[in-house]
């Protein structure tokens, strides 16, 4: 075995006195908390260590680095900008306010899910849909739908506080005024 | 004769037709920015039967030149508005649509086409008819009666002795009956009261009604009745009456856009629906408009240069009869309703549905079906029956389903198999499981798990021995290969541990209405369910979570255009997003990785999609469960009889799927990862973590951050015992 590194001298007389007092479960997490200290095997030993069962890569994991498989979609949590209504969401949202000042709540609500058909991921629209339930007095479902807008407005602390403010108002039970 | 006036007047004077429901399907949504392309558009448009021009010419018409297509927008009724004819202006290009303006060149930020009728309610005795107004009547209709059926309707008083003088000796001499010289009046009269027979009795009775009727009510009134009342036609169960619901089933258009030769068409088929069927009978039919327009001809209603014109023209009738196309989505519309509304008010009150059906949609589902069930049947028939389907699509974030297919022989109204066939659920319902599991919080993605021979004693004496289906077990695997390569034993093992009321309850929760039989078996899909259940629910997997009703209605609106009934987006949540979240992508791997991988080559690249195949024991029922970013689809493939078929559900269900959703046009799956979860990497046979530059199998998998994983320190995939050993021997170096 080629050792990778020299070690501190306060790390030796440590690890001697464990030899004394430890099991080996805990040499084993001495071990694995030391990354700096990482043995690399020869490449003999390294093969013949291969775990049985999966001697040959799939032809789906083709090359090293690492076998390319599809990304699985955005990976980093943070979206680069957040989130806004598109043009057709935005005429949309205006005609459903306009049904809300008249109350009629129904048809806000559908001309919402108007909207919804066009931009399903957009959490701006599922809380615009859940005001328009808290209105109605419906804060079952003003909840479900804070909750769904929240778990869409990942990575967008302006979204996602509108979904928790909405989430604490249906839980207060509140049909008066919603503040947007 | 005082009973017959009687009865005259209290059936026309409510004016008390039997109006079946009309309904509708899903009004494409146009907008800057939708992906659609021009010649897409232009399918749409030519689906409401809209008529390519060179000048814009009244509605219904549209012209294109270049990127840019004009459209005269018919009026329309929608659930929750109305709208008169508009013309709007596109700009289309490959990527979609660029820009849409009205008249006055203003910039429209969404527009809608009018919805597609999809067909009717209509009552068990089969009448069914589109109301039209005299307003929605072209001037030409009543015109042509007139001259053909009646030239003195407006003078005589029901009946007209000179018409009937002038019939009797034709008919004299005809040595038959040949002409009526019945009015509009008496045959109207003969509709509403009488069979068709044709006895001297009742053609007396006939009479009397027809004056009766034309003493108490007006000319316009009678013609109006006349116009939607008189039987045009039969298709199959469904008698159609009135030249409405005449004008879409013969020509697919509204009334008050037939032109000359198919007006004259119509007043043709008058004298005899069946004879005159242009469908069965096309050289009857045109010789008779061709006589019906040298009639207007004639009697000066038109020019006989009109009417020459007229005679050169086809028949152009549509193939296929609009009305009942898509039986299968009207059945699951009909029981929708049942439950709030009485046969009778759906059949007889002139209510308007407006449902999510895409036709689109729904033509790429029959297809696919179709087309794989077609290369399948080759290789799979017994007794000589044949492989059957279903297809359930729906939108998973607010549950509407845009598409139902019940079977490969979609224009029967016959067994609706993806609301009716109760089957085995089989592989399906694992995901389940491993979502139950992970909600324990003592399983993630890469959580081993063991792939090893089951016994279970059943308390009856009996054992149960579950098989894998390739009969080979596999050993210590990771929970995505699990799920991934459907183990059977892994996932027994899973969840014997976790307990059958949790998987019961998590499927409950998902949307499941009857409790399934807590056996062990259950683990293995031994619970039954219709692919509309199957579908309710992966929605809640495909729509992050929630359980979201199923709705094929949106809304119920009744003669006059006021809403009755809606059917709201509901949401529930009913697990977290983090569980929902590994789950999906432990189902994405499916088609990376596992049993749903030969999807990939009837994908567009690059399209990332999660999914489940399912096979029941025996391979009875071949499933598949699956979604992008815009769609799920559940796909059943099986015999009738349950015989089995010997294909897994890759190897039946998952080529349909994978048809479809490559026809749809759909996006990818790309779900925000919640926060508290890290992505990380592991050997796919092994479930052993791998560091950059080793060899192996990687799959990406989402887990809790914070997960205790063995950091990856070399490439020899470290297991416990290796580390202890290694361990070992590296203290012995350093203490000798």
């Amino acid at each position: 075995m080629r050792k990778a590194c020299l070690y501190p001298s306060f790390a030796s007389v440590a690890l001697w006195a464990s030899v004394r007092l430890l099991a080996a479960v805990g040499l084993l997490a001495a071990v694995a908390l030391l990354p700096a200290c990482t043995v690399l095997p020869s490449p003999e030993t390294s093969a013949a260590r291969w775990p049985p069962g999966s001697a040959a890569p799939r032809e789906s994991a083709p090359q090293p680095p690492y076998p390319a498989v599809p990304a699985p979609g955005p990976l980093a949590p943070s979206r680069p900008a957040p989130f806004a209504l598109g043009p057709a969401s935005s005429a949309l949202v205006a005609q459903a306010h306009a049904q809300t000042s008249a109350q009629d709540y129904a048809l806000a609500a559908a001309t919402i899910e108007r909207a919804l058909r066009i931009e399903p991921g957009n959490p701006l629209l599922w809380i615009e849909l859940g005001r328009i339930r808290l209105r109605e007095g419906n804060t079952a479902q003003a909840e479900g739908l804070g909750r769904k807008a929240l778990a869409l407005a990942t990575g967008d602390p302006a979204a996602q506080s509108s979904a928790q403010r909405l989430i604490a108002q249906s839980q207060r039970g509140g049909t008066a005024l919603v503040r947007p | 004769m005082l009973y017959l006036d009687r009865l005259v007047t209290r059936q026309f004077e409510g004016r008390r037709w039997t109006l079946p429901a009309q309904v509708y399907a899903a009004p494409l949504e146009i907008y800057a920015g939708l992906p659609l392309s021009g010649s897409e558009f232009e399918r749409e448009l030519r689906r409401l039967r809209y008529r390519r021009v060179d000048q814009l010419a009244g509605t219904g018409t549209y012209r294109i030149s270049g990127t840019r297509i004009d459209v005269a927008l018919r009026p329309a009724r929608f659930a929750e508005e109305s709208r008169g004819a508009a013309i709007l202006t596109l700009l289309v290009d490959a990527g979609g649509i660029r820009d849409i303006r009205d008249s006055a060149g203003s910039a429209v930020p969404v527009a809608r086409l009018e919805p597609l009728l999809i067909g009717s309610i209509f009552p068990i005795h089969g009448e069914d008819r589109i109301v039209v107004r005299p307003a929605e009547v072209p001037p030409l209709l009543p015109a042509a009666l007139k001259a053909v059926e009646d030239r003195n309707f407006e003078t005589h008083h029901g009946v007209d002795p000179a018409a009937i003088l002038r019939a009797l000796w034709v008919d004299l001499r005809a040595g038959q009956i040949e002409q009526g010289g019945s009015t509009l009046t008496q045959q109207l009269a003969k509709s509403y009261f009488l069979d068709s027979r044709q006895t001297l009795s009742r053609k007396l009775r006939e009479a009397i009604m027809a004056i009766a009727l034309d003493a108490h009510f007006s000319k316009a009134d009678l013609m109006n009745a006349y116009i939607n009342e008189i039987f045009l036609g039969q298709d199959g169960a469904r008698a159609i009456h009135g030249f409405g619901l005449a004008s879409q089933f013969y020509f697919g258009k509204p009334l008050a856009e037939l032109d000359l030769p198919e007006t004259a068409l119509l007043v043709a088929i008058v004298r005899g629906p069946s004879y005159y069927d242009p469908r069965r009978h096309a050289e009857r039919a045109r010789a008779r408009r061709d006589l019906v327009l040298a009639i207007l001809a004639e009697r000066g209603v038109v020019s006989p240069g009109q009417a020459a014109a007229a005679a050169r023209r086809p028949l152009g009738i549509t193939a296929r009869p609009a009305g009942i196309y898509y039986p299968a989505y009207l059945d699951l519309v009909r029981r929708t309703l049942r439950r709030d509304y009485r046969e009778q008010d759906l059949t007889e009150a002139g209510l308007s549905i407006y449902t999510d059906l895409e036709p689109r949609a729904q033509e790429q589902a029959e297809r696919a079906l179709d087309q794989e069930l077609a290369r399948l049947d080759h290789a799979h028939r017994h007794a000589g029956a044949a492989l059957d389907g279903a297809v359930v699509v729906t939108s998973p974030q607010s549950g509407e389903v845009i598409a139902l297919v019940g079977g490969r022989n979609v224009g029967y109204d016959g067994f609706n198999r993806a609301l009716d066939a109760r089957r085995s659920m089989g592989s399906l319902v694992k995901p389940f499981i491993y979502l139950a599991a992970l909600e324990t919080g003592r399983y993630t993605a890469a959580t081993i798990v063991q792939d090893a021979p089951v016994a279970l004693p059943l308390g009856n004496g009996r054992v149960w021995r579950p098989e894998n289906f390739t009969r080979q077990t596999n050993g210590p695997v990771p929970l995505v290969r699990a799920l991934a390569d459907s183990l059977n034993l892994a996932t027994v093992g899973v969840g014997l541990a976790i307990g059958l009321p949790k998987v019961a309850q998590t499927l409950q929760r998902f949307g499941l209405e009857r409790a399934p039989a807590q056996v062990p078996a259950m683990l293995l899909g031994a619970v039954d369910v219709t692919p509309f259940e199957a579908a309710q629910l992966y929605n809640g997997l495909a729509n992050g979570g929630f359980r979201t009703p199923l709705r094929a209605v949106r809304e119920v609106v009744d003669e006059q255009g006021k809403a009755l009934k809606a059917f709201p987006l509901e949401v529930t949540p009913v697990t977290s997003p983090e569980n929902v979240y590994q789950i999906d992508r432990m189902l994405e791997q499916v088609m990376v990785h596992g049993t749903g991988r030969p999807a990939g080559a009837l994908l567009p690249p690059g399209l990332v999609v999660a999914g489940k195949t399912g096979t029941s024991s025996d391979y009875r029922d071949s499933w598949f469960a699956g979604f992008s970013g815009s769609h799920l689809a559940v796909v059943w493939v099986g015999y009738d009889d349950n015989h089995p078929t010997g294909l897994t559900g890759s190897a039946g269900a998952l080529p349909v799927w994978a048809r479809l959703m490559a026809g749809l046009g759909t996006t990818s799956w790309q779900a925000p990862m919640p926060e508290s979860l890290v992505d990380t990497r592991i050997d796919y046979a092994t479930g052993l973590p791998l560091a950059a530059g080793c060899p192996g199998d990687a799959v990406p998998i989402a887990v809790p951050a914070g997960t205790v994983l063995p950091t990856p320190a070399d490439c020899a995939g470290i297991s416990p015992d290796t580390l202890i050993e290694r361990a070992g021997k590296w203290l012995h170096d350093l203490v000798h």
